[in-house]
């Protein structure tokens, strides 16, 4: 008995004294910095990527004083940028004083050929950040694309860093399109346009919705999206043009205020998948009461696009609305 | 020294056997708790349109004696795509539950729900008229 007492309390002691070991304190050693050029990216835009819109990037480069200077940076796409497509020839730091993004420039306006974009160092530089917008082109609708961004030094260094595949969305955007009661009164959701009564009798086949703002003291109806198929009393005195008569599903949505089609503070985003899931089967033909930063979903009658249309503002005296809209081909 | 270990063990059977048979609190087929209430109505309705908006143009009519809900909608509901919300005495459940969206389009035939009480012995069937309000 005593034996095996003795036997434990020395294993106590062993474990003790091995906890007090693990917690010696290992003493911080200054990481050597890697002696060449080095690189790293990073993309900055949030969201789908749309055609016509921008994909952000910002490409850092440094090299030590001592070794060298950085004498050029390339980004090559995987598919040709549509023109707007440019590497900032600026490395931006934020000033202390407001927080502003304050540009050095550090050589001539970035060239593009092709898929390639180059921005040439004219200033000694051994440090920069640059920015890469690549303007989505219409090649590039459904497709995913890669980015191979390259530095080079004049010790003749290069290194590159792959950024991608990203999936460019399937789907359209067109922003701020005004509607008005008496005049752009008739929505094309193909054409993503709106049209006022003769034109739209030019292209009765693609109206899909009638933008109107009634006001009755029995009722909220103010500003309204109608299918121009919908029952007489959702669209009250209007006599359509020749021709216009398709039935649009509808479904009116609130708190969904898009960051494409908004610009405001939320971080939302539809993308192709939302339009693509949506069952819409059981709404009806006509959105009525509808307010500013509301929304609504829409199917049109060929079961051809699905959309969602944002309002942006609305204008009570002047009887119009803003829209904006995301749609998806099917 | 064995007899105390013993008394011990036997002292700590007890008390698990004590405990094991602590009374179940009886639950209903949906897992909730049947209590001794016998309350059974409907306190406050409210009905939200697919947006997640009320489209009450005024309050709910709420009457327990009649078993009714008289709610009039604005004019241009989707009357297909709506949300009931119902809230109900303590311990009360609804049947058939509310699940997502409900289809009040046919006004003839007006949706009829069943308040069961905490003690689940009391069934009150409430039905809900839709009016539409005029343009």
């Amino acid at each position: 008995m005593k034996r095996t007492f003795q036997y434990i309390h020395s294993v106590a002691i062993v474990a003790l004294l091995l906890t007090l070991a693990a917690c010696e304190k290992k003493d911080y050693a200054l990481p050597t910095p890697k002696d060449g050029l080095q690189n790293d990216a990073i993309k900055r835009s949030l969201g789908p990527n749309i055609v016509g819109q921008q994909i952000e990037f910002a490409y850092a480069m440094a090299i030590l004083p001592d070794k060298g200077k950085i004498s050029s940076a390339e980004v090559e796409a995987s598919i040709e940028g549509a023109p707007g497509t440019f590497l900032e020839h600026r490395s931006y730091y934020t000033s202390s004083t407001n927080g502003a993004d304050v540009g050095v420039v550090i050589g001539n306006p970035s060239t593009t050929d092709k898929n390639k974009t180059t921005v040439t160092f004219t200033k000694d530089t051994m440090a920069a950040t640059l920015r890469y917008y690549y303007v989505i082109p219409e090649a590039a609708r459904g497709q995913s694309v890669s980015f191979t961004f390259t530095a080079r030094s004049s010790n003749g260094q290069t290194v590159t860093y792959k950024l991608g595949p990203y999936q460019i969305s399937k789907m359209s955007m067109t922003r701020l399109i005004t509607v008005s009661d008496n005049n752009l009164a008739y929505f094309s959701i193909e054409d993503m346009k709106a049209y006022n009564a003769a034109d739209a009798a030019a292209n009765a086949a693609k109206i899909d919705l009638v933008y109107l703002y009634r006001t009755y003291t029995t009722s909220t109806f103010t500003h309204a999206l109608v299918s121009p198929a919908a029952d007489a009393q959702y669209r009250p005195d209007i006599t359509l043009p020749a021709g216009v008569n398709r039935s649009t599903l509808m479904r009116k949505v609130f708190n969904l205020q898009d960051y494409n089609l908004a610009q405001l503070q939320y971080g939302i985003y539809i993308d192709d998948k939302d339009l693509q899931e949506i069952d819409l089967s059981t709404s009806p033909n006509f959105a009525i009461n509808l307010k500013a930063e509301a929304g609504v979903w829409v199917e049109t009658a060929d079961k051809k696009y699905r959309a969602y249309i944002y309002v942006n503002s609305v204008n009570n005296a002047g009887k119009s609305a803003v829209i904006s809209i995301k749609r998806y081909a099917l | 020294m064995r007899k105390p270990i013993n008394i011990l063990y036997i002292l700590l059977l007890m008390t698990f056997v004590v405990a094991a048979c602590k009374k179940d609190y009886p639950v209903d087929e949906d897992g909730l708790l049947i209590t001794a209430r016998q309350e059974c109505f409907v306190s406050s309705f409210e009905i939200l349109g697919p947006d997640f908006v009320t489209v009450r143009s005024k309050p709910a009519v709420i009457d327990t004696t009649a078993q009714t809900i008289t709610v009039e909608v604005q004019f241009g509901t989707d009357l297909k795509n709506l949300y009931p919300q119902f809230q109900l005495a303590s311990d009360c459940k609804l049947d058939p539950k509310v699940t997502g969206k409900t289809d009040f389009s046919n006004l003839a035939s007006p949706r009829v729900y069943t308040v069961v009480s905490g003690n689940r012995q009391i069934r009150k069937p409430y039905t809900i008229n839709i009016t539409v309000q005029p343009r």
